[in-house]
C-alpha cells in the first residue's frame, strides 16, 4: 500500500481535523470564532491558517522538499510567530497529525508517515526561528533607522549610509 | 456573530483553556479568575520618572511592569475608586457605556488586535468588561445589593478591584488602538475607544503611563513636539529638505517661519520633519506651498513654536490633551493668520475635529476657512478653523488649479490605508482616493470590509508604535496586511497610501514583515512627485531620488 495515495484518499477528512486540531491550540471562545467559515478578511487567522493547511497536505501529496514545505508553512507559522505562543506550542499543531493519522492510516504505513510529518515539524521549526529572527531585526532596524537618521542629519556621520547600516537585513 | 454567541455565553463561561496542545493546567476556567501574564513582546515600558515630572503628573518614579511591586501610592485602590467616581459624574458618555451594554457579542470579532492575537480579552465587549466589572462592584445599585447575597456577585458580573484586575487593566487598555472600529458595529454605538481613555486616565491619577506616550509628552510641552526638538533643528530640518527639492526639481521651495499677516499657519505632526518616509510627505507639502505662492499669491507660514500636530496627551488624558493642543491657536492668534492647514495625521485630526474648538476655542479671531484660491468654503472646517490637507489639495484639483504630470507616478501601483481617525473620526473618505486618482495612473481598493468606515488599524496608533511591543504590533497589523497582500497578489500593488504620521512610520514595518513588496508613500510626496513647479528642471527622479519612470538609463548615466 502507498502511503502518498492513502493520504490523498483521505485528504478531506484530513485537512480538516488537522485545520479543527490547529484552532483548537487557541483559547476555545476564540477557537469558536476561528472555526466559522467566514470572509477571509473578517477572519484572517482563520482563514490563513485553512488555506495553508490545505497547501501543506497538498504539498505531501507531491515531491516536496524542506524549502517549498517551508513556503506553504510560512502564513501560517508567520502568524503563530507573534501570539502568546511559546516555540512548542507554535509549531505543536504538527504534531497533531500523528494523532489523526492514526486512527485513519493503515498500520503498516504509520512509521512512514510519522517520519514525513516529522519532516512537516523539523520545517516548521526552521520557518518559526526566521519568523522570529525577522521580529528582532524589525526592532534593530526601526531603532538603527531613527538614531541614524538623526545622526546623518546633523552631520556627525558621512561615511556610513544607512543602506551600509541595516544592510544585514538583506543577507 | 451575535447568532451564534449568547449573552452569557459570551462572558461568563469564556474557557481560557485551549482544547488540546498546550497540556498547561495554568489557564483554565472563567475569565475573571484568568490572572494576566505580562508577556514580553505584547507591552511597551514604564514611563520615565522625569517624563511624568515634567507636567506634574502623579507618582513619578521608575518601575517595572515585570515586577510584583508597581511602587504604587497605599491608597491606589481609593485612587482608583474616586477617579472613577469622578469621571463618571463628569463623562456623560462614560457613565452610559458602563451601563448599557447588552453583551450581544456584535463587537467581538470586529477588533484588529482580536483578530490578530486570538486573545479572548482582546474582544472589546471583553476589554471593556474588564472596567464595568470593577463598576458593577462598586458603583451599579445591582451590583451593590447582589454582593450581599452568596453567588450574587458573579451573578452581578462583578468583582472587586485587586492588583492582579489592575495589572490586566494596564495590559489590555495598552492593547487598544482608540480606532473604534468596534463602536461601528455596536449596536447602541457604545465607543469602546472612550472606555480606553478613562482607564488611561485612570492610569496616570497612579503614574502608570507607558514611555512612548510619557516622554513625546514631556518633550511635545517643553520644546512644543513631540521629538524634542529644538526650533533651530526644526528649521534646520526643513532646509535640508530644501536642498534635497532644489536637487530633484531646480526649484528653491524655501519656507517661512512665523510670519505675521500671513494667509495659512500650517501644523503638520513632527514626525514628518524627522522620520522616513514622513520627511517625503513633508517635502511634498513644500512643493505645494511653493506652487501656491508663485501661481496665486497664497501665503503659507511655518511655526518653530506650534511645531507639533500631533497630541499624545489625547493618549494620557482630557487635561494634558489641552494643554499641549493650546498651542495651535495661540500661535494662529499671535501671528494673525486667517485661518489653520493641518497636515497629515491620524489622531491629530480627532483632537482637532471633536475637541479644540471646545477645549480651548473659540477660535473666534480667525475666519470661517475659504480656499482663496478656488473660493470653496470649508465648511465642515467653521467652528475649528482647521481644514486638512487633503480637503485643501483636492478642492485645488477639482477646480484644476494644479499643474500635475501623473505619468511621474506611473510606477506606482496604489492601495490606500484610511486611517482610523481621519475616517471613521472625521469622515475624511473620498479626497485622498480623488487625489490618488489625479496623481497616480493605478488604483486599486482593498476589499470594502477592510476600508472607509471599516478600516483596519495599522496595530500601533493610540501611542503603540513603540520597538519593545513589536510582536503586538506585528499581530495587531495582521487584518490590515492580510488585506494588503490580496490586493498585492491580485493586482501587483506596491504602493500603500496613508494620511497618517503614525501609519507612515509604523506601516513600512508591518509591511516588512507580512508583504515586503510593497512600500508605504504619504499621499502629498505622490502630488509633490506630480506637480509642475513653474520654472523647474526637467526631472528624471522622484522625491526619494528613485528614477522616474522611463528615466532609468538618465539617471544611471549621470551616476
Amino acid at each position: 500500500m502507498h502511503l502518498k495515495k492513502e493520504l490523498n484518499k483521505n485528504k478531506t477528512v484530513f485537512v480538516e481535523k488537522w485545520f479543527q486540531a490547529t484552532i483548537d491550540t487557541y483559547p476555545a471562545q476564540t477557537a469558536k470564532i476561528l472555526g466559522k467559515d467566514s470572509n477571509r478578511f473578517d477572519n484572517p487567522i482563520g482563514s490563513v491558517t485553512r488555506e495553508s493547511i490545505e497547501n501543506v497536505f497538498n504539498l505531501i501529496l507531491k515531491d516536496y522538499t524542506q524549502q517549498t514545505l517551508e513556503k506553504e508553512l510560512d502564513p501560517i507559522i508567520r502568524i503563530r510567530a507573534v501570539q502568546s505562543f511559546s516555540a512548542s506550542e507554535a509549531v505543536s499543531f504538527v504534531f497533531a497529525l500523528k494523532e489523526i493519522g492514526e486512527k485513519i492510516i493503515d498500520a503498516s504505513l504509520i512509521r512512514k508517515f510519522d517520519k514525513l510529518v516529522d519532516n512537516i515539524a523539523l520545517a516548521a521549526f526552521d520557518k518559526f526561528m526566521k519568523c522570529r529572527e525577522e521580529i528582532f531585526l524589525l526592532k534593530a532596524t526601526e531603532s538603527k533607522r531613527r538614531i541614524h537618521r538623526a545622526f546623518e542629519r546633523a552631520g556627525l556621520v558621512t561615511e556610513l549610509t544607512e543602506e551600509d547600516l541595516i544592510g544585514s537585513k538583506k543577507s | 456573530m451575535s447568532d451564534e454567541l449568547k449573552p452569557d455565553e459570551l462572558l461568563d463561561k469564556i474557557d481560557f483553556a485551549p482544547q488540546k496542545g498546550a497540556e498547561s493546567d495554568s489557564v483554565s476556567g472563567n475569565w475573571m479568575n484568568t490572572s494576566v501574564q505580562i508577556r514580553p513582546g505584547m507591552y511597551c515600558y514604564a514611563a520615565k520618572a522625569e517624563s511624568v515630572e515634567t507636567l506634574g503628573l502623579p507618582n513619578a518614579r521608575p518601575w517595572n511592569p515585570l515586577e510584583d511591586d508597581w511602587k504604587l501610592p497605599d491608597n491606589w485602590q481609593e485612587i482608583i475608586f474616586n477617579g472613577l467616581k469622578e469621571r463618571l459624574e463628569k463623562f456623560r458618555t462614560f457613565k452610559i457605556f458602563m451601563d448599557i451594554c447588552v453583551r450581544c457579542g456584535a463587537c467581538a470579532d470586529k477588533c484588529h488586535f482580536f483578530l490578530g492575537t486570538g486573545d479572548p480579552k482582546n474582544m472589546p465587549v471583553l476589554r471593556a468588561e474588564l472596567l464595568r466589572s470593577v463598576y458593577r462592584n462598586d458603583f451599579s445599585t445591582a451590583g451593590k445589593i447582589l454582593k450581599k447575597i452568596p453567588g450574587g456577585q458573579a451573578l452581578a458580573g462583578a468583582r472587586p478591584m485587586t492588583m492582579d484586575v489592575l495589572k490586566e487593566w494596564w495590559y489590555y487598555f495598552f492593547q487598544c488602538t482608540e480606532c473604534r472600529r468596534c463602536s461601528v458595529f455596536c449596536p447602541y454605538g457604545i465607543d469602546t475607544a472612550e472606555i480606553t481613555i478613562m482607564a488611561r486616565e485612570i492610569f496616570n491619577l497612579l503614574g502608570l503611563n507607558i514611555d512612548w506616550i510619557a516622554t513625546p509628552v514631556s518633550n511635545c510641552f517643553k520644546t512644543g513636539n513631540h521629538l524634542g526638538i529644538q526650533p533651530h533643528a526644526f528649521k534646520d530640518m526643513l532646509e535640508f529638505f530644501v536642498e534635497d527639492i532644489e536637487d530633484v526639481t531646480g526649484v528653491d521651495c524655501t519656507p517661512q517661519f512665523q510670519k505675521k499677516g500671513a494667509d495659512i499657519l500650517f501644523i503638520t505632526p513632527s514626525g514628518d520633519v524627522f522620520a522616513d518616509p514622513g520627511t517625503y510627505t513633508c517635502e511634498g507639502y513644500m512643493i505645494l506651498f511653493k506652487y501656491l505662492k508663485d501661481k496665486y499669491g497664497l501665503d503659507v507660514t511655518w511655526s518653530t513654536y506650534a511645531s507639533e500636530g500631533g497630541n499624545f496627551g489625547f493618549f494620557t488624558s482630557h487635561e494634558t490633551m489641552k494643554r499641549l493642543n493650546a498651542k495651535m491657536y495661540a500661535e494662529a492668534k499671535r501671528l494673525g493668520v486667517k485661518w489653520i492647514l493641518g497636515g497629515e495625521c491620524g489622531h491629530m485630526w480627532r483632537v482637532i475635529h471633536q475637541y479644540m474648538d471646545t477645549m480651548n476655542g473659540p477660535a473666534d479671531f480667525m475666519e470661517e476657512p475659504v480656499n482663496p484660491i478656488t473660493g470653496t468654503k470649508f465648511e465642515n472646517a467653521k467652528s475649528t478653523k482647521m481644514v486638512h490637507i487633503s480637503e485643501f489639495t483636492a478642492d485645488l484639483i477639482k477646480h484644476g488649479k494644479l499643474e500635475l504630470d501623473k505619468s511621474r507616478n506611473s510606477n506606482r501601483i496604489m492601495t490606500f490605508h484610511d486611517s482610523c481617525n481621519p475616517s471613521r473620526g472625521m469622515g475624511i473618505l473620498d479626497e485622498p482616493r480623488y487625489i490618488i486618482k489625479n496623481v497616480c495612473d493605478h488604483f486599486y481598493e482593498m476589499p470594502p470590509n477592510t476600508i472607509r468606515e471599516q478600516t483596519f488599524c495599522c496595530g500601533s496608533g493610540a501611542g503603540l508604535n513603540a520597538g519593545e511591543n513589536m510582536e503586538l504590533r506585528m499581530a495587531g497589523a495582521l487584518p490590515r496586511a492580510n488585506a494588503v497582500k490580496y490586493v498585492h497578489e491580485k493586482f501587483g500593488v506596491n504602493t500603500l497610501g496613508t494620511i497618517c504620521a503614525i501609519d507612515r512610520a509604523a506601516l513600512p514595518t508591518m509591511c516588512e514583515y507580512w508583504v515586503p513588496e510593497v512600500e508605504v508613500y504619504g499621499i502629498t510626496e505622490l502630488v509633490g512627485n506630480a506637480l509642475i513647479l513653474p520654472g523647474e528642471k526637467k526631472r528624471v527622479e522622484d522625491l526619494r531620488f528613485e528614477p522616474l519612470p522611463g528615466c532609468e538609463e538618465e539617471v544611471e548615466e549621470d551616476e
